[in-house]
C-alpha cells in the first residue's frame, strides 16, 4: 500500500506494544483478524482461517495452531453453534400444546417436540411436565439449514434439572475445565464434592452441598481467568 | 466547514495548534475488556477522543422482519454521551448519528463473514465518551477491534482515519480547531491487510493535488494505527 | 428480547445460598463489590466521574447552560438529573426512548442530590428573573452488572462535586467551583433468597424480588427512599437494612472526601 509517511507522535515509538508483534518469544502464537498465514499450498484451512487468493489469512483473533497440515485459530471467545448429538443445557423459554421452545445459548433458539419430550403431557397439561424457567439437560437431535434446531429428552440420563446451580463458560474452554481423559473435571468433583456436568453449550450444571457449590463455582473462575492468562502467553 | 480566518491552526513554521507538524496523527492507545458484560470491547484514546465500542451476539435477530435468511446484521448504534462535547448533547433521535450509524454498519459488513450467522443479528455501539473530531473515525476503528475481541469472524479489520485542510494548507488527522475552522475533511476506512476501502466521505473543497496528498496522507497513517489495534488484541486484558 | 426469562434453578439456588448464610460469588450479606472511583476524568465536561464496581461500571458528566429563570422563582437556577442507560451495557437494554427502568434511575438519584440541599440554586441565578445557571447532570452506564442505581448516585454527587462553572466562556466573569456543601449517598439493598443483601450484581437481581434505595446526607439524615419491584417487607426488615445503610453511607463519603482531597 503505497501512502504519504506520517509522523508518530512520542508516546508511539513502538515500545509500548506490550508482549505485542515485535516480541518475538511468543508472538507468533498469536494472530488478529485479517493476518496473513502463509501460502494455501502447504497447509490446509482449519477453524478460525480462510483461503483467499492463494493465501491463508486469520478471520479469528486467537493462538495459531498448526497440527496435521493445517493451520487454525483457537479463538479468544466462540459463540455456541449447536452441532447434532452435542449434550446441552437448555431454559425453558415457552411452549405451545405441544412444543417447548427452548434457550440453549446458542444464535437461535431450539425446540423439543412433545414426541421427544421426558413424557406425555394431557392436552393443556404441557406446563405440568416442563414449565417456563425450568432447566434440562438435553442433546442436540437435528440442525437445520438455517441454524434452528430441534433438541431431545430421549436417551441416558437426559433430564429436568431440578437442583443445584448452572455456571456458564466459553465453549471453547470446556476442554481446559474437563482436562485429558477427563481428569481436572474428576478432580474438581472429589475436591468439591459435587456433581458436574458439563454441556457443549458452555453451561455446567454443579450439584451438591452449598458449600461445595460455593467452591465450585470459584475454581471454575480461577480456571477462567488461568485460561485468558495462557491464551495471551502469560503477558495478560 | 466553516473558513472562519481568524482562528491560525498552523504558525509559520508548520507547527499546529496542539504541536504536531502537519503529516503526524495524534497519541493513540487502545485497550479491550472495557466492557465486561459484552462479548466483546474496545475503548480507543485517540488525543481527546474517548470512545467505547461494544458488541454482543451473534443473537436471534429482533423483530423478525430485520433478519436475512442468507446471513447476520449488524445491528450498529453510534452516540455521543450528552457531557462528550463543549455543548451538552441532548440525548435521543439525531440524524447525524443516524447517518453515522448507517455508514459504519456498512464499512463493517463488508469485513465481517456474516454468511456464517444467517438469521442473526450483531450488535455494535459505539459510544463517544469525549469527542475532538473525528470521532466517527475512531468509533469505525473501534468497532473493529471489540468485533474481533468478541471472536466475530472478520476478513480484515477496518482503519478509519482523516486528513483535510486548513488555511490552504493538508494536513493529517484533524483535531477541532481545524475540523471547525479548516476548509476539507476526507474521512476513509481502510482495510490494512490489502489497502481496499471500504468507508470514504468527504467535504469541503480540495484541488486534485491536495486531494491526492490527503489521499496518501490516510494511507500512510494505516500501518500506524493498526500496530495499535493488533498490539491491544495481542496484549490481552488488563 | 424483552423482559429476561428468570430460571427456577436459579431462584431455588440463591434461597439455598440465603439459608446458609452465603453469597454465590462468595460476599457477606452486606459486604460491597470492589469499589473504584475516579474523579476529573472527562475532558469535555465541567465536572465527571467514573464509578466501578465489580463489572458495573458507569460515568457522570456536568454540564452547565444559561437558562431564564421560572417565573415562580426568579432568583433560582435550575438542576437537572437525567440518567441514560444505552444497550452498549448490557443485552438487556434496548434502544429507543428512556425505558421506564432508566427513568426510574435517574428520578431517584435526582431527588436525593435536590432534597439534600447540597446545591444552593439561589447562587445560581445571575439577573433575577431574567438568567441564571442550569446545572446538568448526565447519567451514563457502560456496564451493567446490577446496582446501576448506587453506582450512579456516587458517581453523580463526586461529578458534581469536582465541577467548575465555565463562567468565562459565557463571558461572565471568572470560572469558579459550584459548590457543593453536602454529601448525599445512597445505599441499595436487594431481597435475594427472602433477605436483603446490600450491592446485588445482576444474578442477584434477576433472581431476586424487591429493592430498596436508602439516600443519606450529612448526620445521617433521610434525603430519598425508594422501593422498587415486586415484593413485600416488613418494618423489622427496613430498620435493619436501615442501620446498615448509616455506617455504610458514612463509609462511602469518607472515600469520597478522600478522592476529592487528592487523597
Amino acid at each position: 500500500m503505497k501512502g504519504r509517511q506520517v509522523a508518530r507522535p512520542d508516546n508511539m515509538s513502538g515500545d509500548n506494544t506490550a508482549g505485542g508483534p515485535r516480541d518475538s518469544q511468543q508472538a507468533p502464537l498469536l494472530v488478529a483478524p485479517g493476518e496473513d498465514l502463509g501460502d494455501s499450498g502447504e497447509y490446509s484451512a482449519g477453524h478460525g482461517v480462510v483461503a483467499m487468493n492463494g493465501r491463508l489469512r486469520a478471520v479469528k483473533q486467537g493462538r495459531k495452531n498448526t497440527q496435521d497440515g493445517t493451520v487454525s485459530v483457537e479463538p479468544r471467545r466462540t459463540a455456541y453453534v449447536p452441532r447434532p448429538s452435542d449434550l446441552v443445557i437448555g431454559y425453558i423459554e415457552g411452549c405451545t400444546s405441544n412444543i417447548w421452545f427452548i434457550d440453549i445459548g446458542a444464535p437461535f433458539n431450539a425446540i423439543l417436540p412433545m414426541s421427544l419430550g421426558p413424557s406425555k403431557a394431557e392436552f393443556g397439561g404441557i406446563r405440568k411436565v416442563l414449565d417456563i424457567g425450568d432447566a434440562i439437560l438435553c442433546r442436540v437431535q437435528e440442525v437445520e439449514e438455517n441454524h434452528s434446531s430441534v433438541v431431545t429428552m430421549k436417551g441416558m440420563g437426559l433430564r429436568a434439572i431440578r437442583s443445584g446451580t448452572v455456571e456458564e463458560i466459553d465453549p471453547h474452554l470446556l476442554g481446559r475445565l474437563i482436562g485429558r481423559g477427563g481428569n481436572n473435571l474428576r478432580q474438581l468433583k472429589e475436591e468439591t464434592e459435587c456433581r458436574l456436568i458439563a454441556g457443549d453449550n458452555g453451561r455446567v450444571w454443579i450439584d451438591g452441598e452449598v458449600t461445595g457449590m460455593v467452591e465450585a463455582r470459584a475454581k471454575l473462575n480461577d480456571l477462567l481467568m488461568e485460561a485468558k492468562v495462557a491464551e495471551y502467553g502469560g503477558v495478560a | 466547514m466553516g473558513g472562519y480566518g481568524d482562528v491560525q491552526c498552523i504558525d509559520e513554521n508548520g507547527i499546529r495548534l496542539d504541536g504536531r507538524t502537519v503529516g503526524e496523527i495524534r497519541p493513540i492507545s487502545i485497550e479491550v475488556g472495557v466492557v465486561p458484560v459484552a462479548d466483546g470491547s474496545a475503548r480507543m484514546r485517540w488525543g481527546l477522543n474517548d470512545v467505547i465500542a461494544a458488541v454482543y451476539g451473534p443473537m436471534e435477530a429482533h423483530p423478525r422482519k430485520i433478519q436475512r435468511q442468507d446471513r447476520a446484521v449488524l445491528d450498529v448504534r453510534y452516540n455521543m454521551a450528552p457531557f462528550s462535547t463543549t455543548d451538552r448533547i441532548r440525548p435521543g433521535f439525531n440524524r447525524r448519528s443516524r447517518e453515522i450509524s448507517k455508514v459504519t454498519a456498512e464499512a463493517l459488513e463488508s469485513v465481517v463473514l456474516t454468511e456464517l450467522y444467517p438469521r442473526s443479528k450483531i450488535r455494535v455501539e459505539i459510544e463517544i465518551i469525549c469527542a475532538e473530531a473525528g470521532t466517527r473515525c475512531a468509533g469505525i476503528t473501534a468497532a473493529s477491534v471489540a468485533l474481533a475481541h468478541a471472536g466475530i469472524p472478520m476478513s480484515d479489520m477496518v482503519v478509519s482515519v482523516a486528513s483535510g485542510k486548513v488555511h490552504d494548507i493538508v494536513v493529517c488527522d484533524l483535531n477541532k480547531e481545524e475540523d471547525n475552522y479548516g476548509e476539507a475533511d476526507l474521512p476513509m476506512g481502510i482495510l490494512p491487510n490489502s489497502g481496499e476501502l471500504v468507508f470514504l466521505q468527504m467535504d469541503g473543497d480540495l484541488s486534485p493535488e491536495q486531494f491526492q496528498e490527503a489521499w496518501d496522507y490516510n494511507m500512510g497513517a494505516v500501518s500506524v494505527i493498526h500496530e495499535h489495534m493488533v498490539a491491544a488484541l495481542k496484549g490481552g486484558e488488563a | 428480547m424483552g423482559i429476561p426469562l428468570v430460571p427456577k434453578l436459579l431462584r431455588a439456588h440463591l434461597a439455598e445460598l440465603a439459608e446458609n448464610d452465603s453469597r454465590h460469588d462468595g460476599r457477606g450479606r452486606f459486604e460491597g463489590r470492589d469499589l473504584e472511583l475516579e474523579i476529573d476524568c472527562l475532558e469535555r465536561a465541567e465536572g465527571s466521574a467514573r464509578v466501578r464496581m465489580g463489572d458495573t461500571i458507569v460515568y457522570a458528566g456536568v454540564k452547565f447552560q444559561i437558562m431564564t429563570p421560572y417565573p415562580d422563582r426568579p432568583n433560582e437556577g435550575g438542576l437537572m438529573c437525567s440518567a441514560e442507560v444505552r444497550p452498549v451495557a448490557g443485552r438487556g437494554w434496548e434502544p429507543g426512548p428512556p425505558s421506564p427502568e432508566s427513568i426510574e434511575l435517574g428520578r431517584v438519584v435526582d431527588r436525593g442530590i435536590r432534597e439534600s440541599g447540597c446545591i444552593n440554586v439561589e447562587e445560581l441565578c445571575l439577573i433575577p428573573g431574567e438568567k441564571a445557571w442550569q446545572v446538568i447532570l448526565d447519567l451514563f452506564a457502560i456496564s451493567d452488572d446490577g446496582n446501576l442505581f448506587d453506582a450512579f448516585a456516587l458517581a453523580g454527587i463526586a461529578a458534581l462535586k469536582s465541577a467548575v462553572l465555565p463562567a468565562e466562556r459565557y463571558e461572565i466573569g471568572e470560572d469558579r467551583p459550584l459548590g457543593v456543601a453536602k454529601t448525599p449517598v445512597m445505599c441499595s439493598y436487594h431481597k435475594v433468597g427472602g433477605r436483603f443483601v446490600y450491592d446485588a450484581d445482576k444474578r442477584e437481581e434477576l433472581g431476586g424480588d424487591e429493592r430498596i434505595h436508602i439516600t443519606l446526607g450529612d448526620d445521617d439524615h433521610v434525603h430519598s427512599l425508594q422501593k422498587g419491584l415486586k415484593g413485600i417487607f416488613t418494618a423489622a426488615e427496613f430498620d435493619e437494612i436501615m442501620v446498615e445503610a448509616r455506617s455504610k453511607c458514612a463509609e462511602l463519603r469518607s472515600l469520597l472526601d478522600q478522592k476529592l482531597a487528592g487523597e
